[in-house]
């Protein structure tokens, strides 16, 4: 029973933090979520026994079971490695690590009928990428006009 | 020669046009034509057998699991319908020799032409009902290519009649697939012979309307009718050709072909005389409204084919036998009047009626060959076309009850009326100076008297070969009686042999054609009236119109479609799962499946303490803004969550979680020096409505675990590894025996996503970059102290490291090698030692002191490397990571029990800190960009080449990350291209 | 021959796993050596494909290779298991994995020191999930199959503010541990993760089949089904179009396999959830295909397509009868091989050119004969136009609806093929037809030098010291540089395209060998206690 309360807890933290902004906010909730699903796989392995499952340390039957215990460990150590590759994620920006600019919040999403919304971003990989939000970088002589004016006879 | 080899024949025409056409050019047309004719000659001998009522059937399996195979049938609705698509193909073929100017690039026409031939024949021999299906699209296919390749503007009218065409054709899958699926058998006449027709009539009905709907969108019938028009973008001989003597018949032949099937159903008879009359009324009206006789001799053929579909709906055998005859009448005089057309634009340079002057002096020959199609369109005797009508009339007259025959007779009728008045106007516009334009039509002017010359002997042969045989065949029709029987017997199932006659006594229809030919006559004399009372626009909308409304009302869906998921915000990504969920939960609940006893001892007093603190720290860690403060505490949560595990019995695991947390509590750190103090702020609702779903989340969570969870004692699993562990590998810590003896498979995907990880943060880092550093905002009252300065704040942490740094990194060799023993393992050594790392960096005086100078990828490298050697050394006794025990006797006595599992846990360890290594040694440095990679690397080595420029095009914005590489040909060592622009000059220009 | 190698095979299956795991990490070790990393790469990709090649011909007469890893006893050790699905699965996907990093190794982005790595170790991980049959090892695979595809796709993704990225790794991220919770609930309640163990569990006790049912929504989320899908269509038009292609072919594709294989033997096959999963599958047809035609940039209108296929595929587990599941596997087989085809050749394209845009391009049928060729194939294909495996795929699997009497699935499939056609024309008249944009020529040079600045980035610089030998960039040659040539797609970057393309045709044609092969996965899937037998036996 305190063990689900538990898993609750961290559940409920872990989500409120998925919907805010800001990537680091969001890499908290992930951590909190993979406490809650060690928790569940603990819950799995029933909790009403609870000695330590080393040979000859307790009576067998009412020892813990080490089947999940070894599945926490693995998960614990995955959930760190993308932790790691997130929080990474979280710092290659131009901006701070702001994930929705003004206009594309969830609330707007959601609020307005048809949201034609996001800034017109060309989605074909890294050939033009979007300009940075923050930054207005003066409108520059593009080379492809300064090519076409300079040369003439091309084949 | 068998079916087979005849469509195989017409398969391989294509290719050896495209080779010959490589050498004679458009003479290729000739050639073509000798083939087909060759072919249609060879399937002359099956006629006497077919008309006698024998059929030729032939198989070849191709999918036999989905039971679909080459199966072909010549009966005779096959052979009427396949001596028009060769006999009229050769024409055309023949006809395109010259219609083509000699310079124009005609391969690919040749190619999809003879291809269309293969795809008909192979229609109208099919008796596979997929291989039918598949051949009704390849037609479609041809259609789409030949029109599309007559210029850009041909590219919307090809799309709109292929997606019309193609729309049909998926009715006709459907019907298809649904006749299968019902009679259980893919041939298509035991499908027809089938008793369900008669016994389900609902179903009967559904598939008569599919059936209709495929039909009417091939052979352009009303609401369908628009493609064609459309489609006389094409060159004439592809509208001669496809669109009036074989494509549109298609629809007709399916017809025909599934007549036997809906004899009594009345849906079928109702939609095809409606449909077909309305078209055939429509088809004239439109026909005398348009002044381009190209357009108005495709509203024709959409008229005539409206009479054939008419009086197929009447369904009696006369009335069958009348949409024979009238089929091969109407492909006769047809493709004729298409090819006279190609003739007159070829010559005059025009098509408009408007236009067209004086033809009659000049263009005598053509003046003929029209004359005779359009009479035998009209039904004047003595032309097959006279012929043809008077039995499409018997037909109508044939009709069960008398009053439907009248009045289906008169309605008859006034198309025919129409029919002859369109006809006059095609005559006498193209060549005589009547305009055909009413009031209110704007008059472009007409051209010179002598612009015209009539066209060479070789161009309107193959025009005047189809209307002479429509007046030989004329005076002679009874030549088709037995294939017109046969066919009415292949569709119908009462007895009828057909007999025609250019004069056959006083009858009904005689008199009804006499009327015809009076009110004909008296419409094309008063002609000039007729065109002022035609109404010039019949409907508010046009067809094309609709089609394009559908199309780009289609494509606004989509948009809208993909705008709902248009955004990156993750709030919208991660919460739609969520609503999956719930309704996984409500079903869970309504479902309320019977759930165990809890084992008692499941909750203990202690719990509520830990989860106590826990609830104060997640609390804290959602509502605080500040990033360090929701760094701690989520950190201290996590500490609750490493109590619990001690609580639950379980060390190892224990001790991971706290050496996990302490770590990434250290990466977080790392990366907020990067990013602002506090968090963005948001507004009240999404707060609101955030925390709602959190809760919502959150009971679920508690509810799965709770009713789900601790009702069923030991797992069989469990209790096997505490009895069994110790014998079989010999180890008491049966948790990290698990890792690395029973499950390593599991443990060495897990090394192996560390590993990646590390190799994922270091190719990241190093493609894109990362936020400039902020600097840290010192309050001013720090300025000048100790604290403030990055070599003084940490000598009292250099001074302890000192001090304790061989005791982490000695604890964490024992913890490596007591593995197997007591709590320890690959992980938790390789962690503390971690520590060890994250403490070294930390305590660091200067970033340039603590760089590591090797390339720490290696050490990851080998982490993975000896995880993988170990397990392929398992195969030494027969499996992948099984674990190899040799007992080494120690020199005090005794043997130390040594296991490969050992080697694997030094996999791990390698893995686990050669991935914290390099997210403390990227993060934890201060970015270094390409660009500055780059100038040290020149320092170093001053022998660079000095081409490197900073060319960065100037059209793109700057950005830190981007590199100063212009594409300078001097780094290539060639020479300096002729004006080439920009890159030679070499403006050092770096960023930051 | 077949039973020797049915003998020698099993013990060998881990291998598949574990070898490109080993030559991975060597790749990632020879930093300065790019052919020697090129070597290593496709040779274990051949070896892969070789292994599954064999698997394919032993496990069609109905076999099942199973071997329990470390030869520990049944319940204890984790198995591997190859039925007819896994192999072909394998098979087509080692096929694709070539073709995408000859592709790759074209435009010059397979120089870059992980991109090897990280190929070798996402298709480690894709051989491990196909056939391992544990559930707990089922997501210790996903996760080493994640976590080399967060690295390519951040790796060749856009520069700034990596946002489709994040999108990838926080969705992907939130359905793993779903998957976990899963998988908990399932040991909670059954007690144990060994799929023979728990065979028809769910059927039984409904608190299992809760357990099952959070897995299946974890596994569909991955699957892109339709209220889910939105993350999918983000992310794949971010990254390059190789990477793209390679990712179509896996990520969705083993979850739709592990969909398959849980619902047959976890659920074994119980049919009272099925309608759900025609009511998600039809959605996602139509929304797929609409939202196809809604988009402006060839990826994007591809991507979303590859939503509506994976529709026509999952129609196959909503109806689960042996001729359903038959044209459901001939279908995702199929699939695989032509939408990676459709994305290399419009990638080359937007290799060259440097846009995906529809508006930005034209007139590509004259330039681009072979480009034009490849494409329509494949599209041909794709819209389920007769003779290519496509007709097949199509009219098999709306007759397998038809014969479950399921009308309205089938009058969906019916339109939605009617809309794919009209969006796969929106791409041939924009790209391949119509007039050549005027300046088509200037830009293509122009974002060809932005692109290889930024892949220079990439590429060279990841070798820590950057190597200064930069060759011309990196779909031209130096004459078309100068301009003494027109600008042109490289045959190196059709030939991928085409040689899928002409599998397509193969399947098309010789449709009767694949069917058959499906026809066996599908009976093998309809009754696992084969599947159970092979497991508990070995």
């Amino acid at each position: 029973m305190s063990i689900a309360v538990a898993v609750g807890l961290l559940t409920a933290a872990s989500v409120y933090l998925f919907m805010q902004r800001g990537m680091v906010r969001i890499v908290l909730g992930f951590v909190l979520v993979s406490h809650a699903a060690n928790l569940i796989i603990f819950a799995a392995g029933n909790p009403a026994f609870r000695e330590i499952p080393y040979v000859g340390v307790a009576a067998p039957d009412d020892q813990a079971d080490p089947l999940p215990q070894a599945f926490v460990l693995t998960a614990i150590v995955i959930a760190f490695s993308i932790t790691m590759f997130m929080v990474t994620l979280a710092i290659t920006t131009t901006t701070d690590d702001d994930t929705e600019t003004e206009e594309e919040s969830p609330v707007k999403v959601l609020t307005s009928s048809m949201p034609t919304v996001a800034a017109p971003r060309s989605t074909n990989g890294d050939a033009d990428a979007p300009e940075p939000r923050t930054s207005q970088l003066p409108a520059q002589h593009s080379r492809a006009e300064e090519r076409r004016d300079g040369e003439g006879g091309r084949p | 020669m068998t079916l087979i080899v005849l469509l195989f024949l017409t398969l391989v025409l294509a290719p050896i046009a495209a080779a010959v056409h490589a050498m004679l050019g458009r003479d290729t047309g000739w050639v073509a034509a000798g083939a087909l004719t060759l072919l249609g000659v060879t399937t002359l001998p099956w006629i006497a057998p077919v008309v006698a009522g024998g059929t030729k059937s032939e198989h070849l399996p191709w999918i036999p699991t989905a039971d679909v195979g080459l199966s072909l049938r010549l009966d005779g609705l096959g052979m009427v319908f396949l001596l028009l698509v060769l006999f009229i193909g050769a024409l055309v073929m023949a006809y395109s020799a010259r219609y083509f100017g000699p310079e124009k690039r005609t391969g690919d026409y040749y190619v999809w032409m003879l291809l269309f031939v293969f795809a008909m024949s192979g229609m109208v021999l099919a008796d596979d009902l997929i291989l039918l299906f598949v051949f009704w699209e390849f037609t479609t296919l041809c259609s789409f290519f030949l029109i599309n390749r007559s210029g850009d503007k041909a590219a919307a009218p090809a799309q709109r009649t292929l997606l019309l065409t193609m729309a049909g054709g998926l009715g006709l899958l459907t019907a298809v697939l649904m006749i299968m699926v019902r009679t259980g058998t893919t041939s298509l006449h035991e499908a027809l012979g089938h008793e369900v027709w008669q016994t389900d009539g609902g179903f009967t009905a559904v598939i008569a309307v599919l059936i209709i709907f495929a039909a009417f969108t091939k052979s352009a019938q009303f609401p369908f009718h628009l493609w064609l028009p459309d489609a006389m973008v094409a060159p004439a001989p592809v509208s001669a050709y496809l669109h009036a003597a074989a494509m549109v018949k298609a629809g007709i032949y399916l017809l025909l072909r599934f007549a036997p099937a809906f004899e009594d159903t009345a849906v079928w008879h109702l939609l095809l005389i409606a449909g077909g009359l309305t078209t055939a009324l429509m088809g004239a009206l439109f026909a005398l409204q348009r002044h381009d006789i190209k357009e108005i001799m495709a509203y024709s053929t959409v008229s005539q084919l409206g009479f054939l579909v008419a009086v197929i709906g009447v369904g009696t055998p006369t009335a069958l036998a009348a949409a024979t005859i009238h089929v091969i009448g109407h492909a006769l005089f047809k493709s004729s009047l298409f090819m006279m057309v190609g003739i007159i634009e070829h010559e005059s340079g025009s098509r408009d009626i408007r236009v067209l002057r004086g033809l009659s002096r000049t263009m005598r020959v053509s003046l003929v060959i029209t004359l005779l199609g359009s009479l035998s369109m009209a039904g004047v005797p003595p032309l097959l076309g006279f012929v043809s009508k008077e039995n499409l009339l018997a037909g109508f007259l044939s009709a069960q009850s008398p009053v439907l025959a009248w009045t289906l007779a008169a309605l008859a009728v006034v198309a025919a009326v129409g029919t002859f008045a369109y006809c006059g106007r095609i005559v006498l516009g193209s060549f005589t100076d009547y305009t055909g334009a009413g009031r209110r039509d704007e008059r472009p002017e007409p051209m010179p008297a002598d612009q015209a010359h009539e066209a060479s002997a070789t161009f309107w042969m193959p025009a005047m070969l189809p209307a002479a045989a429509g007046l030989v065949l004329g005076f002679v029709p009874g030549v088709f009686d037995g294939l017109v029987t046969a066919t009415v017997s292949a569709s119908s199932t009462t007895e009828y042999d057909a007999h025609f006659a250019l004069w056959h006594g006083l009858t009904a229809d005689l008199a009804l054609s006499a009327v015809i030919v009076v009110l004909g006559t008296a419409a094309v004399l008063g002609r000039a009236r007729v065109d002022d009372v035609v109404p010039r626009t019949i409907l508010p909308f046009t067809g094309v119109g609709v089609v394009e409304g559908m199309r780009s009302g289609a494509i606004d869906f989509g948009r809208r479609v993909g705008d709902l998921t248009r955004t990156d915000t993750h709030g919208l990504h991660l919460g739609l799962p969520g609503a999956m969920l719930a309704v996984l939960c409500v079903a869970g609940l309504v479902a309320a499946p019977h759930v165990g006893e809890l084992d008692p001892g499941n909750t203990r007093g202690t719990d509520w303490v830990l989860n106590g603190i826990m609830f104060l720290f997640l609390l804290g860690a959602v509502l605080t803004l500040s990033r360090t403060a929701a760094v701690v505490l989520a950190g201290g949560a996590g500490f609750m969550v490493g109590a619990w595990y001690f609580l639950l019995g379980a060390v190892d695991v224990g001790m991971t979680q706290l050496l996990v947390e302490m770590l990434t509590v250290v990466v977080l750190v790392l990366v907020l020096r990067k990013l602002p103090r506090r968090f963005h702020r948001v507004s009240k609702t999404r707060t609101v409505v955030s925390a709602t779903v959190a809760i919502g989340f959150g009971v679920m969570a508690f509810l799965a675990t709770f009713a789900l969870m601790g009702r069923r004692g030991q797992s069989d699993a469990a209790q096997w590894y505490l009895e069994q562990t110790y014998d079989t590998v010999g180890a008491e810590n049966i948790v990290n025996s698990i890792l690395v003896d029973f499950r390593a498979l599991d443990t060495f995907g897990e090394l192996t996503v560390l590993g990646v990880a590390g190799f994922a943060i270091l190719a990241l880092l190093n493609s894109a970059f990362s936020t400039s550093d902020n600097q840290p905002v010192f309050s001013k009252l720090w300025e000048g102290t100790p604290i403030a300065d990055p070599r003084e704040n940490t000598v009292a942490m250099r001074m302890v490291f000192n001090w304790v740094a061989p005791f982490i990194v000695l604890l964490s060799l024992v913890l490596l090698v007591r593995g197997h023993y007591e709590s320890g393992g690959g992980f938790i050594s390789a962690l503390v030692a971690g520590g060890f790392f994250a403490l070294r960096y930390l305590v660091a005086d200067s970033d340039a002191s603590v760089k590591l100078r090797f390339d720490y990828a290696l050490v990851i490298v080998g982490g993975i490397m000896t995880g993988a050697i170990t397990g392929l050394v398992g195969y030494l006794d027969g499996s992948f990571l099984r674990p190899i025990m040799v007992d080494i006797p120690l020199p005090w006595g005794g043997e130390y029990a040594f296991t490969t599992a050992l080697v694997f846990d030094v996999g791990i360890y390698l893995a686990v800190i050669g991935a914290v290594l390099v997210a403390l040694d990227r993060l934890g440095q201060a970015q270094r960009y390409p660009a500055e990679l780059l100038k040290a690397h020149r320092r170093r080595h001053s022998d660079v080449p000095e081409g490197i420029t900073a060319a960065v095009p100037s059209g793109q914005r700057r950005d830190p990350g981007d590199v100063p590489i212009g594409i300078d040909s001097a780094i290539w060592g060639l020479t300096e291209p002729p004006g080439r622009p920009g890159s030679s000059k070499r403006d050092e220009e770096v960023d930051r | 021959m077949i039973d020797t190698l049915a003998e020698v095979l099993p013990p060998l299956m881990p291998m598949l796993a574990g070898v490109p795991l080993l030559t991975g990490a060597l790749a990632a070790a020879f930093r300065k050596r790019r052919t020697l990393r090129h070597v290593i790469s496709l040779a274990t990709l051949t070896g892969i494909l070789v292994f599954s090649v064999l698997m394919v011909v032993v496990t069609a007469q109905g076999t099942v290779l199973a071997h329990q890893v470390g030869l520990w006893n049944y319940g204890i050790a984790i198995p591997f298991v190859v039925d007819a699905i896994a192999a072909l699965v394998l098979m087509i996907i080692s096929i694709l994995g070539i073709t995408s990093v000859m592709f790759a190794m074209g435009t010059h982005e397979a120089r870059a020191r992980f991109y090897h790595p990280f190929v070798l170790i996402l298709f480690a991980g894709v051989s491990g999930a196909l056939m391992t049959g544990d559930i707990f090892n089922l997501f210790v695979f996903i996760e080493v199959m994640l976590l080399p595809s967060y690295g390519l796709l951040a790796m060749m993704g856009a520069k700034l503010g990596a946002n489709g990225a994040r999108i990838y790794v926080t969705v992907n991220l939130l359905a793993s541990t779903m998957l976990l919770a899963g998988i908990a609930l399932v040991y909670g309640t059954a007690g144990s993760v060994n799929l023979a163990e728990l065979h028809g569990a769910a059927a039984e006790d409904p608190a299992v089949a809760i357990g099952g049912g959070v897995m299946l929504v974890a596994l569909s989320i991955k699957a892109a089904v339709v209220p889910v899908h939105g993350w999918l269509t983000r992310t794949y038009p971010m990254t390059s179009p190789a990477v793209t292609a390679l990712f179509s072919g896996i990520h969705t594709k083993v979850s739709i396999y592990a969909i398959y294989r849980i619902y047959s033997v976890l659920f074994d096959g119980d049919p009272t959830f099925l309608w759900v999963a025609l009511v998600v599958t039809s959605l996602t047809m139509a929304i797929g295909v609409f939202g196809a035609m809604g988009e402006k940039t060839t990826r994007s209108i591809l991507v979303f397509h590859m939503i509506s296929q994976i529709g026509y595929i999952l129609i196959g587990a909503g109806l689960f009868t042996v001729f359903g599941l038959t044209a459901a596997i001939f279908y995702l087989l199929h699939h695989m091989i032509v939408k990676a085809s459709l994305f290399l050749s419009t990638g080359a394209i937007e290799e060259t050119y440097g846009t995906g845009e529809i508006s930005k391009l034209g007139g590509m049928l004259r330039r681009e004969p072979l480009v034009a060729v490849t494409f329509m194939v494949a599209a041909l294909s794709l819209a389920g136009l007769p003779p290519f495996s496509g007709f097949v795929a199509k009219f098999t699997i709306i007759q397998a609806t038809l014969q479950e009497s399921h009308y309205w699935v089938a009058i969906v499939a019916v339109v939605v093929s009617v809309f794919t056609l009209l969006s796969m024309l929106k791409i041939w008249t924009g790209v391949f037809m119509g007039p050549e944009p005027k300046n088509l020529e200037a830009d293509a040079l122009e974002s060809q030098a932005r692109m290889h600045g930024k892949r220079y980035l990439r590429v060279e610089a990841q070798a820590e010291t950057p190597t200064l030998s930069i060759g011309p960039p990196t779909a031209t040659t130096t004459a078309v540089w100068e301009g003494r040539q027109a600008v042109k797609v490289p045959i190196k970057l059709i030939i991928p395209g085409a040689i899928l393309a002409a599998i397509t045709v193969f399947f098309g044609l010789g449709a009767e060998l694949l069917m058959m092969l499906s026809e066996t996965a599908a009976e093998q899937l309809m009754d696992p206690s084969d599947y159970v037998e092979a497991v508990s036996g070995a």
